[in-house]
Parts: C-alpha cells; structure tokens; sequence
C-alpha cells in the first residue's frame, strides 16, 4: 500500500508540473494582453507595451513559468493578479473553501442518493423501483446544470422563498442560513453525478451477482445482507474510480452553478479572471483545480486497493 | 428602518439629515419626511460588470463607477439630467475670451474623509499627477490639452489649455476625481485601485472589497453636502448573470438593479414591490462601425446603403422592446445637437438602400464580415446584429457575424483588425468625445473607420472654442451633415439608461449618464 500511495505522489508530481506547463504555455497564447483591460480604450500601444515590460509579459514564456512555479513551490505564492493588483494568494484562500464546501456538498449528496438507489435498482431488477431509478437518471443526465438552476432560482426561491436565488452566506451568520444558501447550488451540481453513479453501482451489482463466489455464497446460506455486502464490496471498483473522476469534473462544473448563483467561490473566480484576462489567476485556480483532480484519483486508488487489495499488489 | 428599531439616536440623526436636506433643496418635501422617518439602512445596488479598479483616473467601467463616484468628486460634474453643473467648485469656471484659461472658485469647508481639507493646492496636485505620463494613468489622453494648472488661492485655481477645448468640462465627471496632495507618494501600490480610504471628498467611504461578490462603502459623516446620502451603507453587488440579477431584484436581496434585460423589463416594471424607469442616455450609441480604407466599405455610396438598409426602428422595438432610441447620426433624439434632417437623409429607406448600392461599385451585391462581442458591454449587440444581418441581405449585402470575446475585440480594433463591428460605446454625455475618438486621426479607435476628413477635424476644433450652444447648434448640424455625407459609420440608436427597483426605495431615478446615482435615495 505504501508503495502504492509513493508511486502515485511521484506520478502527480510530474503530472502538475507538465499540467502547469500546458497551462501557462497555452493561457498566454490567448489573444489579448491584460494591459487592455488595465489600462482601457484611451490607452495607447506604447502604454500597453510598457505595461508588458513592467510586468514581465514581454519575457520567455518559459522564463515566466519558472518564476511562477518556483514561487509556489516556494511559498504557495501565486504572484499578484495584474488586472485586480491584489495578491492572488489570499483571494484564493477567500474563494477554494466556499466551492470546496459546495463540491463536498454535492458529492456527498450524489453519493448518498445513487448508492442506495443503485443497489435498490439492482436488487429489483424490472421492478417498479428500477423504472423509477432509470428516470431519474435519464432526467440526471439530461437536463442541463445551468437549466436546472435557473428553475431552481425561478421557483423555489423566487415563487416559493425557499431558498435564497443566490449568493453565500458564510457559517458566522448561521448554520442554517449556510446550509440553505448551498442547497440549490449543491443539488443542481450533484443531480447529474446521481444518475451516473446509480447506473454505474447498479450494473456493478449486476455484474457481480452472477460470479460464481457469489452463487457459492448464497450455496452456504449466507444472509443477503452479508451477500450484498461481499457484492458491493467488489462491484463498488469501478464506482469509486468513476466517483473520484466525478470529483474532480465537479470542480469544472461548479463554474456554471457559482455563476448562476453568485457564489463567490474559486469557479466564479475563474471565470471572472477569464474574462479580465487575468492569466494570474486563471493559472492558479487551474493548477488548483488540477490538484484535487489528481488528489481525488489517488484517494480513489487507495480506496479501490482497500476494497479489492488484488488491485493494490498489482499497482 | 422597522417600528422595532427606531432609537433616539436614529430619530436624532434622521432629523439632523432631514435637516441637512432642507438646507441645500436636495429632497422635496416627501424625500425629507421620508429621510426623517428612515434615516440610515443599507442600499444594495446589483450590476452586470466586474470591477477592475476604484482608482478614478484609471476608472474605465462605466457600471462600476456608480462606486468610485461616491469616493472622489470632480469640480463639475454631470448631473442625472445631463446638465453641467458645479461639485466641488463654488460656481461654473470663468473662461477667457480666448478659451484658454478657466478659474475656478472652490467650495469652503469640504475635507477628504481622512479629515484633510480640500483646496487649490489638492486640485493642482491631481491633475498634475494625472497628466504626469510617468504614471500611465488611462485617463490622461482626454485631458492632454492642458497645458498648465495654477493654484491662484488657497481655493481658487485656474487651468491653461494648449488650445481651446471646451468639452473638457464634461469629462470631469467620468475620468477625473481629486485627491489629497501628497497621496500618491509613499502610498501602498493598489491604495487607489483597491478603495483608497479617506482620500476622496465624496458622500461614502470605501469600506470593503470582497472580490467576485460585492464593494461596500458607508456614510461620510464629513460630507460637505449635509444631508447626503440618507442611507448608512451601501453596497454594491456584482451579477453578471441577467436570470441571478433578475431573482435577486424579485426577492429583495437588491433595491435597485441595472441594465435589465430588455425581455423582463416590462414585466418588472408592473412586478407588485417593484417599480421601473428608463430614459435615453446621451451618449451611448449603438453603430455599425466600418473601415473606409477597405473594400467595401472604401464606397462611399457602399456605406449609405448600409446605413439606409438598416431599420432602426424595428431593432429598438424588437429587441431592445424601446431600451434603445433609433437614430441614424451620432446624437439621440433627446440631445440639442440632434439633427433631425441628418438622421432623415441617413435613416432607413430600402428604395434608397437599393440606389446607393445600384451606384456603388458593389451593385451585384457584397460580401461583409461583422465582429460583434462575445458578451454584453452596456448593451447586448448579438440580437440586434442578427436583425441587422437580414436587413443587410434584403439589398443583397451578405453579412457574416463573427463572435469574438470583448477585450481582444477591442485590441484588434485599435490595430485596425476588423474591417465592421457592432458594439456599443458611451461617452461623458456631450457630443465631441466619441467623434474624436473614433472618426479623427491620431486617436485610439481611428483605425476602427480609418476616416480622415480635414474639414470635419476643422469642424471639430471650431467647436471646441465655443461654448454657447445657440452657436453651437447651426456647427453641429454642418458636422451632421458631412457625417450623413460620407456615412463613415451607420448608427443604430442610443441606449437608455434603465432601472429597476424596490418600493422601498424613493428618490432615484435612472441617469442618462447610465451610472447609477445613489445620492439622492431615501429608504423606507
């Protein structure tokens, strides 16, 4: 297992630094220069063009990525954004625990809802319950985040004052009044992951029951609890892989869902920073983003040779 | 403020501010009454734009300066109505015959919100920092004609221009603010972009920044205007989203919103807790801008038939549903330097659209490509270019659309990179700043229309020296007149400045400078 988990962190090493090349190559090959946005339409050419020397931005790319990437590894100093003139650092340590929060929140509620409902499905195949299942996850995966969140905002919270249409209410106002500010956000992101997850514990558990250990199991008169057990135990590998990559898309997600609902968490950031041209920080939250997708992979490989330690010797 | 809270602190202060408002003639009887009743409370404004910056001399978002406005003040400024008028000033400047010299007599007893005292001195140093070039600050090419800034007594100063310029005036109010002499020198590097706490003279005091959510700024206790602003604090919500802006306006979490969709706005309007107002701005104008060096737009006869093919009045009722005022030249229809028999020779008639294209060398019909922004900028332009597009295929013009995000879309029109756009500009509300801007060589959109006609640049500057305007209308309605000739640009219209907002709030109403104008609001 060690091993397994050592391999893996050197894997990811490598990967963030190749993933933070990538990036910072490719964001300052996009059209336009933040000195635009900086300095405005009455700037002149010679203006924007001091702006790049001040700045570095007339440097090899390379060059600027050594800098850049040295100062995190340094110090977890992500530079100063050149649009806002802020410290990126900080607004980071602002914005990453308001989406983590929300991508937490919906994943334990996608979690929570397609297990039991995966294994409901599988264990009564053709039932009414499996028909129900399989609608919502044909709904799950059809109905678009950014719909379903403007029929959240136009009905529970602007018909029916359910819920606040938007916006974060931190802890220190009330725990109740927290919970309820994410509880659209969190269930329009988690919804889609509901119907992928379910389908995928309950063909799992399909697939599983027709193995021959589980025929002996039910041989030897083992309760159907402790058969679902040993079952899930196996059919759930490929659901944590698929759950950990789910993880990470959440991430990317959560862009759309923080728009809509004016959070101000790391997506929202993101896309204001696409915008403004703001490589700094696009950068950041990308190679932050990039981390807890490689995080979450590990989690889920250690989890897998937890469930199945065959994988793990094998690793 | 609710029966519960009502204190005798707050009934002191409220009656002090009802006061204050009665001195200076700034609320009617009912603002006062309701201020007396009212005092305090937290104004929440939402708007579509992301903040880049506070700093006044770098401020280039028109949305967000319903921010920066409240921070630093200007010698003169615009009002809601579109009228010059003195801020900081005692009275309007004392210009020489020549139009070179303007004194100004300034008010006594205003103070920064640090407690320093405002005076020549801090109005020298202001400008001579915003035209110093070592300080790259954005807003300087509009004011370079200053030649000199002379303090004359401790609250009297006088400027020098390098030639007469008129229009500098009503600049002030949008890219000019006064700050402490001595501010900038040992400042921390973002003090002015991120707030600048107490170095504005305006009716609120930065108060905090949380980035992607909102800026919050409270009173100024020490405002010299007694009386204003009625509320405590103000905040001032960033919503990208039209769908987000909309909920939060229907359940309260904002009291007065900007730039409504089109689509909703009547709706909004007759919503019950709700009320809407929209009026022309004066200088925003939707256009159709062309490259008159490349073909085929290098037609003169090309270009009036765009312009004439275009149907005005069907793009404002269609898609702006009347948030946008039709007009073929550069002056909307409530402006004094509208010309309506300009606006008629460049205006819409398909019979003619079909003539001037019959007359120009591309009579088989042209081919056209037109860069429209990827988001809205003041407008959304996307619909309306489509419209634009079927009317251009009606004369037998083939526009393509090309979707590209603002910024670059800006950068490649300075270079000179897209040969037609559509897109919105606003100006301080007077008639010369986007007519230099874009149709005068030399200047930061030339190259968007390449146009370069002496005797229009002659027109320009003569009226630049006059200031009367009984004088100044038979000028610009010649300046319309040789645009309508040489149809450089096809205008569309002028936007309007729209707003919706709760019952609790009185006393606002929509600027036709389009920023927000908080000061005068009351809240019940």
């Amino acid at each position: 297992m060690l091993r397994l988990i050592l391999d893996r962190v050197l894997f990811s090493i490598v990967t963030v630094l190749a993933v933070g090349l990538c990036l910072f190559v490719l964001t300052r090959s996009i059209a336009g220069t933040p000195a635009r946005i900086v300095l405005g339409t009455d700037a002149t050419e010679a203006q924007i063009a001091q702006f790049d020397v001040d700045h570095g931005l007339d440097r090899p790319v390379l060059v600027q990525y050594g800098k850049w990437i040295w100062g995190i590894a340094g110090g977890l100093d992500f530079g100063t954004s050149l649009v806002s003139g802020r410290a990126i650092g900080p607004d980071l340590r602002d914005s990453l625990p308001i989406t983590l929060e929300l991508v937490l929140l919906a994943f334990a509620f996608a979690v929570i809802v397609a297990i039991p409902l995966g294994v409901l499905s599988a264990c009564y195949r053709g039932s009414v319950v499996d028909h129900a299942s399989r609608i919502v996850a044909v709904l799950g995966v059809s109905i678009p985040g950014f719909w379903l969140g403007l029929m959240l905002i136009r009905f529970p919270a602007v018909e029916f004052g359910w819920f606040p249409p938007g916006g974060f209410v931190p802890w220190s106002d009330g725990a109740m009044e927290h919970l309820r500010s994410l509880a659209m956000p969190a269930f329009a992101l988690g919804v889609y992951y509901i119907a992928i997850l379910s389908r995928m514990t309950r063909s799992g558990l399909i697939d599983v029951s027709g193995l021959d250990y589980m025929r002996t199991a039910r041989a030897m008169g083992l309760s159907r609890g402790r058969i679902l057990l040993y079952a899930l135990k196996n059919a759930l590998v490929p659901v944590v892989s698929v759950g950990a990559m789910s993880f990470g898309y959440m991430f990317g997600w959560a862009l759309i869902i923080e728009y809509l609902f004016n959070l101000p968490g790391m997506s929202n950031a993101l896309l204001t920073a696409i915008n403004n041209r703001d490589y700094d920080t696009v950068e950041a939250v990308v190679l932050i983003f990039t981390v807890f997708f490689i995080v979450s992979n590990i989690a889920a490989d250690i989890i897998n040779a937890w469930l199945n330690p065959r994988l793990g010797a094998t690793a | 403020m609710t029966p519960s809270n009502i204190s005798r602190r707050n009934l002191i202060r409220a009656a002090t501010l009802g006061g204050g408002a009665i001195a200076l003639g700034q609320l009617g009887a009912a603002g006062i009454a309701r201020a007396a009743a009212a005092a305090g409370g937290t104004l929440t404004v939402g708007i579509p734009g992301v903040p880049i910056t506070l700093d006044p001399v770098n401020q280039i978002n028109h949305d967000w300066m319903v921010a920066s406005q409240m921070i630093f003040e200007n010698l003169i400024e615009f009002d809601d109505d579109g009228v010059l008028k003195p801020q900081l000033a005692k009275a309007m400047p004392t210009v020489s015959a020549d139009g070179l010299t303007y004194e100004f007599d300034l008010r006594e007893n205003v103070t920064f919100s640090n407690g320093q005292p405002f005076g020549a001195e801090d109005v020298k140093y202001s400008f001579d920092w915003l035209l110093d070039p070592a300080n790259k600050a954005a807003r300087r090419p509009v004011f370079t004609r200053i030649k000199e800034v002379t303090v004359l007594a401790p609250l009297k100063v006088r400027f020098l221009l390098s030639e007469p310029y008129a229009p500098w005036l009503a600049f002030m109010t949008k890219c000019m603010g006064i700050f402490p002499r001595g501010s900038r020198e040992g400042a921390a590097p973002d003090l002015f972009r991120n707030g600048a706490k107490g170095m504005g003279t305006g009716p609120a005091v930065f108060e905090e920044w949380r980035q992607n959510e909102y800026i919050s700024l409270t009173r100024n206790p020490t405002y010299w205007n007694k009386g204003i602003p009625a509320w405590e604090r103000l905040v001032v919500r960033q919503l990208p989203e039209d769908a987000t802006r909309v909920a939060y306006i229907r359940t309260g979490q904002i009291d007065i919103m900007s730039s409504p969709p089109p689509r909703d706005f009547e709706q909004l309007k007759v919503t019950p807790g709700l009320e809407g107002a929209s009026r022309p701005t004066l200088g925003g104008w939707v256009a159709l801008y062309m490259d008159n060096t490349k073909p085929p737009y290098d037609d003169v006869n090309f270009r009036r038939a765009v312009s004439c093919a275009i149907d005005r009045a069907a793009i404002a009722d269609k898609v702006y549903r009347g948030l946008m005022d039709p007009s073929a030249i550069s002056a909307p229809k409530s402006a004094w330097w509208y010309d309506a028999a300009a606006d008629r020779a460049s205006g819409f008639d398909l019979e003619r659209a079909k003539a001037y294209l019959a007359k120009s060398r591309y009579a088989t019909g042209a081919q056209m490509e037109i860069t429209i922004p990827s988001t809205p900028y003041l407008l959304d332009c996307r619909d309306a270019a489509l419209v634009v597009q079927a009317h251009l295929k009606r004369i037998g013009i083939d526009a393509k659309l090309k979707v590209i995000e603002f910024a670059p879309m800006l950068q490649s029109l300075i270079r000179g990179g897209e040969p037609a756009s559509m897109w919105v500009q606003m100006s301080p509300g007077e008639p010369t700043y986007l007519l230099q801007n874009v149709l005068t060589p030399g200047q930061i959109m030339s190259k968007s229309t390449s146009y370069d006609n002496p005797a229009f640049v002659a027109l320009l500057k003569q009226s630049f020296a006059e200031t009367d305007q009984e004088k100044l209308k038979p000028l610009y309605a010649r300046v319309h007149a040789l645009l309508a000739e040489d149809q450089p640009i096809a205008w569309i219209g002028f936007a309007h400045a729209a707003n919706v907002w709760r019952k609790r709030v009185h006393d606002f109403k929509p600027n036709q400078g389009l920023t927000i104008d908080p000061r005068p609001v009351t809240l019940t």
